[in-house]
């Protein structure tokens, strides 16, 4: 593996993931996550009213939250792998189906295509809410992965593929058994980053009346009108399971190149 | 001749009154979403039944008024920001409204109508139980609704739930009666495809006010005067002719 690219793919839409080496990134999250947590416990307990009731609301709009992210990021993971390969195919056609499904789909604002999917279409395909939510997020987001896949993927050296070509592996071996082992290293991370960026995009569902958590917290909002607690009840919710998740990544990360600290 | 001047001096009083509030302007705000009471015309101008009566309250009482736009879900943050003076969208006057803000004398009269598909056959409140229902978000319809099914959805503006009713993702959309006759009455494919099954009749009559700023009596005092003119002088009459058209 001595060919193993050091690259790290940066992708800004997530959270940022507490990576080991850099210790200021470390204490911050430290700091948000803590900050974050002392802070919420203190207001459902020392500011029980409205709090309490705030949070008591909002409860069941997670499981919708968390619903559609898991759903679409089971879908849009093989979505962006195809992308990322067809990105790479020398297969012309192939590789022009993939390249502008990616343009086409990076070009449209997700809430335009929740609209467009839930509204504009529900006539002709007349699928609910969590199924129009996790199609439209998936084929969102795979177009993203696509090239974060794609970008894995070409860091591996070509002399990887040289070399497996010549022991006799066929084309499909060599992509399977030798550069995606070896490219999941760099695309683990911003993949779980974008885990990260679309589990904060499902508050963009709740425009489909999903009861999802920020739409919970609206409705609660609109009728007792105490806008502020509310929204920064839901946004400490968000940004403890984004930092939570960011931590999980920065583990994993530092598991699969745990040869490299060496 | 001293009669004659003390009369002259109330009459100068009595006249001048309505130039305190002249030259005062106050930013009204309309979520332009819910015809025939405040909407977007063809020419992107904010009109309605809500609109005119302010305009009218503008005349009578000498001042100016500037309309807005602003989404629902905003409307009310809108206003105790302080970035709007009135809000001026059918705002039914309830308890939990009026902790939070003052309502004017009430300005018009609704009941909540449920606005079904065509072919579905809901009668009364019990048909409704256990059913899909939709309603925009925080407004009478809503709670209503919620009161028959926990799940209700809520959308952002009212039109999207009657979209979502004809795609079949519901069964039912409650909302304030003169809109659900815009919506399903009107020509369109709305009208091929909906209608009013029923209207709530046996709730609490609903009273639309314009909502102020808990504490301004000021602008309270304005609306006030201008709704007693514009009733008294049949322009009100006039307006529900016009708009609502019964």
């Amino acid at each position: 593996m001595a060919d193993t690219p050091n690259i790290r793919i940066e992708v800004s839409d997530g959270a940022s993931i507490p990576h080991p080496g850099d210790k200021g990134l470390v204490t911050a999250w430290s700091i948000a996550f803590f900050g974050a947590l002392a802070l919420l416990v203190f207001l459902i307990t020392v500011m029980a009213d409205p709090f309490w009731d705030i949070l008591q609301f909002v409860a069941d709009g997670l499981i919708i939250t968390f619903q559609v992210t898991i759903f679409a990021i089971m879908l849009s993971l093989p979505i962006g792998l195809l992308t990322g390969l067809g990105r790479l195919s020398t297969n012309k056609k192939i590789n022009l189906l993939a390249s502008t499904y990616v343009e086409v789909i990076r070009g449209i604002p997700l809430m335009a295509q929740l609209f467009f999917l839930y509204y504009g279409m529900g006539k002709i395909f007349g699928v609910g809410g969590v199924p129009a939510a996790v199609i439209a997020m998936s084929v969102c987001y795979g177009a993203y992965m696509g090239e974060v896949f794609r970008a894995g993927i070409s860091a591996i050296s070509h002399g990887q593929t040289e070399a497996a070509r010549s022991l006799g592996f066929s084309a499909r071996q060599t992509m399977r058994l030798v550069i995606l082992p070896q490219a999941m290293r760099t695309i683990l991370p911003p993949v779980g980053n974008e885990f990260i960026a679309m589990l904060k995009d499902t508050s963009l569902v709740s425009v489909l009346a999903l009861s999802d958590l920020l739409r919970r917290g609206t409705e609660y909002a609109g009728q007792y009108f105490n806008y502020f607690e509310v929204f920064a009840l839901v946004s400490l919710i968000y940004l403890i399971i984004t930092l939570i998740l960011s931590k999980l990544v920065s583990i994993m990360e530092a598991r699969l190149n745990y040869y490299d600290r060496r | 001749m001293l009669k004659k001047m003390l009369l002259l001096a109330v009459m100068l009083l009595v006249s001048a009154q309505p130039s305190l509030a002249a030259g005062k302007t106050l930013r009204v705000a309309h979520d332009a979403t819910w015809p025939p009471m405040e909407y977007l015309d063809a020419n992107k101008q904010l009109v309605g039944y809500s609109v005119d009566y302010i305009d009218a309250i503008a005349k009578e009482t000498g001042i100016t008024v500037e309309h807005r736009n602003v989404a629902w879900a905003g409307i009310f943050a809108e206003l105790g920001a302080g970035r709007t003076d009135v809000i001026a969208s059918s705002v039914t006057i309830t308890k939990d409204r009026m902790n939070a803000m003052d309502f004017s004398e009430p300005y018009y009269t609704v009941q909540q109508a449920v606005v079904t598909r065509k072919d579905a056959e809901f009668k009364t409140v019990d048909d409704l139980k256990g059913k899909r229902l939709g309603a925009q978000i925080s407004t009478t319809g809503f709670f209503a609704g919620r009161a028959l099914n926990r799940d209700i959805k809520s959308y952002d503006a009212v039109g999207y739930a009657m979209e979502d009713l004809k795609n079949g993702n519901l069964d039912a959309v409650l909302c304030d009666d003169p809109v659900a006759a815009d919506f399903a009455l009107q020509g369109g494919s709305n009208a091929d495809q909906l209608k009013i099954a029923f209207v709530i009749t046996d709730a609490e009559t609903e009273h639309y006010g314009f909502a102020v700023r808990k504490g301004d009596k000021e602008t309270l005092e304005i609306l006030n005067r201008g709704i007693k003119a514009v009733q008294e002088k049949g322009i009100e009459a006039e307006l529900i002719k016009k708009w609502i058209g019964k």
